[in-house]
């Protein structure tokens, strides 16, 4: 028996609709906020934001990242720590992504998707290393924590460690 | 008639609601695993279990606080004090047998002879589904750590070898220090 497609593009719709509506993501992206002033959508807009809550890969949002987030050079100030390399090493593969001129980096699923969980280090350009002491585990409660900033997040406080930095502003590593 | 009947049923409504145990009931655990020893069962559990993207954050069952994730107190922050603080040890002792109060006690007071009756025994192990995966094997210093401290046979250098197995570059983590305090 066919089905008519007169009945089956509503309940497409209805479907898409509900995948839609999810009010705690929507709430985080709202309070996001909106593009910076002179600032176009593209590979340098938002630096310190969690990318993945829209670069998830669902119909009608931008393209999914696995792995993005921003370097900044210290934890007091939001200059971006602009050429270093992140490195990701997983049980399966490692990549080296590079910061660019607002210090975000990121990662698409075809040029990596990782095995959780993930060993991350930073690299600066005079060979400085920065290395994260615990693991990321990929379990994030609002989106995948492919988004450095969904625990990186400002103000430091008890529930997170402050954005990616390559120092202290005392000039110590960060933990 | 229908009157009567429904004046009844209000009526063993009523008592069936005073009956109900007051609200500030508390089930009280029989059998607690021993809180004194706990410390380095928290550490392993901190640097295994409670980064800020698994059980070291507010939305999550078994809320765990540590150095490594969730800070107790709103002046510290990740890795700041270095180790877990006695505030934070204590509130995962809570987490931790507050989880599954009954299963707790049957499992502690028959000596932990079946620690498996615990979910997060079983979810650590990989026998039942857990968004985090398999995070240790039946066996292995961080499973005997946990397990042995059910029993009440605590083993401090299983967990020191749990928890030196689990972090990075293992020899020169400085929370490598936090296992030497009491």
């Amino acid at each position: 028996m066919s089905r008519s497609p007169a009945r089956t593009l509503p309940a497409l719709f209805a479907l898409l609709a509900l995948a839609a509506c999810d009010p705690v993501r929507n709430d985080a992206i709202a309070s996001l906020g909106p593009e910076a002033p002179g600032v176009r959508r593209g590979p340098l807009h938002r630096p310190g934001q969690p990318c993945l809550l829209c670069h998830d890969g669902a119909i009608g949002d931008p393209q999914r990242f696995t792995i993005a987030g921003t370097v900044f050079e210290t934890l007091g100030d939001k200059v971006a720590a602009v050429g270093v390399d992140v490195i990701l090493v997983d049980s399966k593969t490692s990549i080296t992504l590079r910061t660019n001129a607002a210090g975000n980096f990121y990662t698409t699923a075809s040029q990596y998707d990782p095995s959780f969980p993930i060993q991350v280090s930073i690299q600066g350009g005079a060979g400085e290393v920065v290395r994260m002491q615990t693991l990321v585990e990929g379990n994030g409660t609002v989106e995948p924590n492919g988004a450095c900033a969904s625990c990186h997040f400002d103000p430091p406080g008890q529930n997170s460690p402050g954005h990616v930095c390559m120092a202290l502003d005392d000039g110590g590593t960060p933990p | 008639m229908i009157a009567r009947t429904l004046l009844l049923i209000a009526g063993l409504v009523a008592i069936a609601g005073c009956s109900a145990p007051p609200s500030d009931a508390r089930y009280t655990q029989p059998a607690l695993p021993d809180a004194a020893t706990f410390r380095p069962v928290a550490q392993l559990l901190d640097v295994s279990c409670g980064s800020l993207d698994c059980h070291g954050t507010v939305a999550r069952n078994l809320r765990l606080y540590g150095s490594a994730g969730l800070r107790w107190s709103s002046t510290d922050r990740p890795f700041v004090p270095l180790c877990d603080t006695t505030a934070e040890v204590d509130q995962d002792y809570e987490s931790v047998v507050g989880l599954e109060p009954a299963a707790m006690s049957a499992v502690v007071s028959s000596g932990g002879a079946n620690p498996d009756e615990l979910t997060m025994v079983r979810k650590a192990r990989g026998v039942e589904s857990h968004k985090g995966g398999q995070i240790w094997t039946q066996g292995d210093d961080s499973d005997t750590c946990l397990v042995a401290w059910l029993s009440g046979h605590a083993n401090s250098e299983a967990c020191a070898s749990g928890i030196a197995s689990v972090l990075l570059g293992a020899s020169t983590n400085p929370l490598l220090q936090c296992l030497a305090q009491p």
